[in-house]
């Protein structure tokens, strides 16, 4: 005979481990730390690749005027406000990193946890299927 | 009303039972559209230009996340751009590359602003994007569709001086480079707009989620004074080239299709809302509750009685 709330449980499973299969599993593979550090320093090499093409850039548009005034007191100021640039920008962006994958990381491992609830759930109602099955072959 | 329920209704039994073919043809019709509209508006190439690049982009898009077409449009912009100014296309380069680094390495899933907000742009009705994504976006949306915003801006500039970019010499590059530069982010009208989208975004987000009755409809209305307020400061100000009657029909047609989009998502009764107040050991909770406006869809069967053949004496 079909167990209505085994099919429910099951098809519960289904579905989060459908959707989890992009966003929860993989997170769940790594300590908290670890995968936080991955992605700094994912961040970190993207933001600074992001820099370096913005400075090719304004080098390009500031080409003229450099080239006009070839003095180092300017380059060495240039450097300075393009380093407190470049790490202003990237402290604000390992932040956001951070805070983004935490919050990633903390909602996966609830999920995760809900998952393995509705497993060990479904792991008791087959063993009570079972041991119904052995006494009904007991008595018989 | 009973009619558009029951149509609503109709339309979801649809979609639960055609999903499959109806996902992919509505991801087909929006990459034709966006080809299209790129090869209409910026189509220097002439070998791109051709309607079957667009189909084929199109079916290719069906099959592919939002992302990856926003991927392919940017490549084919670039490609037309190319054909014209290298500098622009750089830039335009550039910054498709620094927001796709910076902002999708987050995988956030909303790809397909990029794309829409430009889109709605051509067709006259861009206030519709801030109305849409605070009603059921997040917050951080506001990335997307400003860069959609300059994107759009980026392309009318080229498409206007598509004549002079092109008749200029290598030898004058650098001097072009800053010139556009300048004219590109120099451009008062486009941040006016990026400003009044996100400034719309955020009031829309804020109002629609307060415990007030209505409180979707008021964010609409609230989210078109925004943009409304703030383009007639920008205006004010730097005496924008903006045409009145295209912008009030805009609007309208924003509001009307933001009003459309509220009946399909969030249809609610608010004459029937119920007011609970319980406790346990550590909290009162005072709860509102809205019943959804909804109705079965008649499943109508259509019995044939034959009637019996009149016996002709």
């Amino acid at each position: 005979m079909l167990n209505e709330e085994k099919i429910r449980l099951m098809t519960e499973i289904a579905m989060f481990e459908k959707k989890a299969q992009k966003d929860v599993f993989p997170i769940n593979r790594y300590f908290k730390g670890d995968y936080i550090s991955i992605h700094l320093i994912r961040s970190f090499a993207v933001y600074t690749l992001t820099c370096m093409i913005c400075l090719a850039l304004w080098i390009l548009y500031r080409s003229e005027e450099l080239l006009n005034t070839m003095e180092i007191r300017i380059f060495t100021a240039y450097a300075k406000n393009i380093t407190v640039y470049y790490a202003a920008g990237l402290f604000f962006y390992l932040a956001v990193t951070w805070l983004v994958y935490f919050r990633r990381y903390t909602a996966a491992s609830k999920n995760m946890k809900i998952y393995q609830a509705k497993l060990r759930r479904l792991e008791k109602k087959y063993e009570a299927s079972a041991s119904r099955e052995s006494e009904g072959e007991q008595r018989r | 009303m009973m009619g558009l329920l029951v149509f609503k209704e109709n339309i979801k039994r649809l979609y639960a039972k055609c999903s499959l073919y109806l996902i992919p043809a509505v991801k087909f019709c929006l990459g034709f559209v966006t080809f299209y509209l790129i090869n209409e508006n910026i189509g220097f190439m002439a070998k791109l230009k051709n309607p079957v690049i667009a189909v084929v982009l199109g079916l290719v898009a069906s099959f592919v996340p939002c992302g990856v077409t926003a991927f392919f449009a940017g490549c084919l912009m670039i490609a037309h751009v190319a054909q014209v100014s290298l500098e622009v296309a750089l830039i335009l380069l550039v910054f498709i590359l620094v927001v796709m680094m910076l902002y999708y390495g987050f995988r956030p899933g909303d790809g397909y602003l990029l794309l829409l907000t430009p889109i709605l742009f051509f067709v006259n009705i861009p206030y519709l994007v801030p109305l849409l994504v605070g009603l059921s976006g997040s917050l951080v949306s506001i990335v997307p569709v400003s860069c959609g915003v300059c994107v759009y801006y980026m392309m009318m500039y080229l498409k206007q001086n598509a004549g002079v970019l092109a008749g200029s010499t290598m030898s004058e590059m650098a001097a072009r480079f800053v010139q556009i530069v300048k004219n590109v982010f120099g451009n008062e009208l486009m941040w006016v707009m990026v400003a009044a989208f996100a400034a719309a975004i955020l009031v829309v987000f804020l109002i629609k989620n307060l415990s007030v009755d209505y409180a979707w409809s008021i964010a609409i209305v609230a989210g078109v004074i925004t943009q409304l307020a703030v383009i007639f400061i920008g205006d004010f100000n730097f005496n924008l080239p903006i045409s009145a009657g295209s912008m009030v029909t805009g609007i309208v047609l924003s509001v009307i299709l933001a009003l459309i989009y509220q009946f399909f998502m969030f249809a609610v009764d608010y004459s029937r809302t119920e007011y609970l107040q319980y406790e346990d050991d550590e909290y009162y909770y005072y709860v509102k509750a809205v019943p959804k406006l909804a109705v079965s869809a008649p499943d109508v069967k259509v019995r044939r009685i034959n009637s019996r053949k009149a016996v002709k004496h």
